[in-house]
């Protein structure tokens, strides 16, 4: 689901940066290094609507640098337990398939498919049960209830099922592009 | 979750019933101690053995996850297999109470709905274009994705007509996220409601008319796609 909520986050900037500009060089570079990140807690920072303050700014001692204080608001997306995505499968393979759902990438192990679902090879991979009346490929569209959520610092690994089946289906959501 | 729903089942693109075959869910134990982790409880009707599931594992292939139940070690996931199933053979899975949304968000978020986000969205693309223009300025993939995911999950032509339909329904105990995923889905009929958000059950006396009529409400606000 989207949110739409206020962050703190405490930025250091260089003395170089400093002069007439010093706040958009802040907003800039809160931009950059917030905008697309994923946490846990609040999960993915879609797009930052708007700066609310800025605090005083504090000399580190030794370094130069600048520490401001910037409150923000911003767009964030996070899967919840109970809460139904519709994601699309962007590819299939032996090991299970990958769906998207916003900026979460979901991964279903073949372990967890069931075992009347075959997977089949070809010019388009796909998952098919025995009478070929369901049919995994790329581009399918799934409907998926989040039925249970882990969270640590940087990535969310929920638990879904299809929604409107008996289909038990464990995943992880990570921001990451998964390497196999 | 054994009732089927209207759009969106799976697949929504094919039709068939869908198979109502379930998995036992074996994994190994979890290895998550970290100090920034904190888990939240899995649905206690399921508990075989542990599972894992990380980047690490998908780069072997995958195995199953793990969701520890506050403590080490923990509970997967696990269904019973069956023969050749169809809907109507197949057991719920989990209860209504324990597929209830959970929203734990901080108190001054606003839950937005994907038409609102696409709104949102829409007005920051058009300063993201600006910016784009700066090589030295990269656009996160993710806001593409996130505002593709927000406009095709839209399905209503105004956030605030569908703000203004839904709204009412708090007062029939609706919940915030519940309305949010009202809007999210865009159900045809009450009974794909009550599917897809069980919790709702417990009200229906209450908000069984409330809801239809808002989803007549919905219906001739409805985005043709």
């Amino acid at each position: 689901m989207f949110f739409h909520i206020v962050l703190e986050r405490n930025m250091q900037l260089h003395p170089r940066h400093f002069g007439p500009h010093l706040r958009d060089k802040l907003v800039a570079k809160l931009m950059k290094d917030v905008e697309g990140t994923c946490s846990g807690r609040h999960g993915f920072v879609v797009a930052i609507t708007g700066v609310e303050d800025i605090g005083k700014g504090l000399i580190r001692e030794g370094t130069g640098f600048v520490t401001f204080p910037v409150k923000y608001q911003c767009v964030v997306f996070r899967p919840f337990k109970g809460e139904i995505l519709e994601a699309v499968v962007t590819m299939v393979n032996k090991m299970g398939f990958f769906a998207e759902a916003g900026p979460v990438q979901i991964f279903v192990s073949n372990h967890l498919i069931p075992d009347d679902m075959e997977f089949q090879s070809g010019d388009v991979p796909n998952y098919t049960t025995s009478d070929g009346s369901v049919k995994i490929q790329k581009e399918s569209e799934v409907r998926l209830k989040i039925i249970g959520t882990r969270v640590d610092a940087t990535e969310i690994a929920c638990v879904v099922l299809f929604a409107n089946s008996n289909l038990d289906i464990a995943c992880l959501i990570s921001p990451r592009k998964p390497a196999y | 979750m054994a009732n089927r729903g209207g759009k969106g089942s799976y697949p929504p693109s094919k039709s068939g019933a869908p198979n109502g075959r379930q998995m036992v869910l074996i994994s190994d134990d979890s290895d998550s101690d970290s100090d920034d982790f904190f888990e939240e409880e899995a649905p206690p009707t399921h508990s075989k053995s542990n599972g894992k599931a990380s980047s690490d594992s998908l780069k072997t292939g995958g195995k199953a996850s793990s969701f520890s139940n506050g403590s080490k070690g923990g509970k997967a996931f696990s269904a019973g297999k069956g023969g050749k199933g169809s809907a109507s053979n197949a057991k719920p899975a989990m209860s209504d109470a324990e597929l209830k949304l959970q929203l734990d968000m901080s108190p001054n978020s606003i839950l937005l709905t994907n038409c609102e986000a696409a709104e949102m969205l829409q007005k920051i693309q058009g300063h993201m274009a600006i910016l784009s223009e700066d090589p030295k300025i990269k656009i996160p993939e993710s806001f593409d994705k996130a505002f593709q995911y927000a406009k095709e999950g839209n399905h209503f032509t105004s956030a605030k007509l569908v703000k203004e339909i839904l709204e009412p329904l708090k007062d029939y105990g609706v919940n915030d996220g519940e309305i949010c995923m009202i809007a999210n889905i865009g159900p045809e009929t009450i009974e794909e409601v009550y599917a897809l958000i069980p919790s709702l059950k417990a009200t229906r006396s209450i908000n069984e008319g409330k809801i239809a009529e808002a989803l007549t409400a919905l219906a001739n606000i409805k985005a043709s796609k």
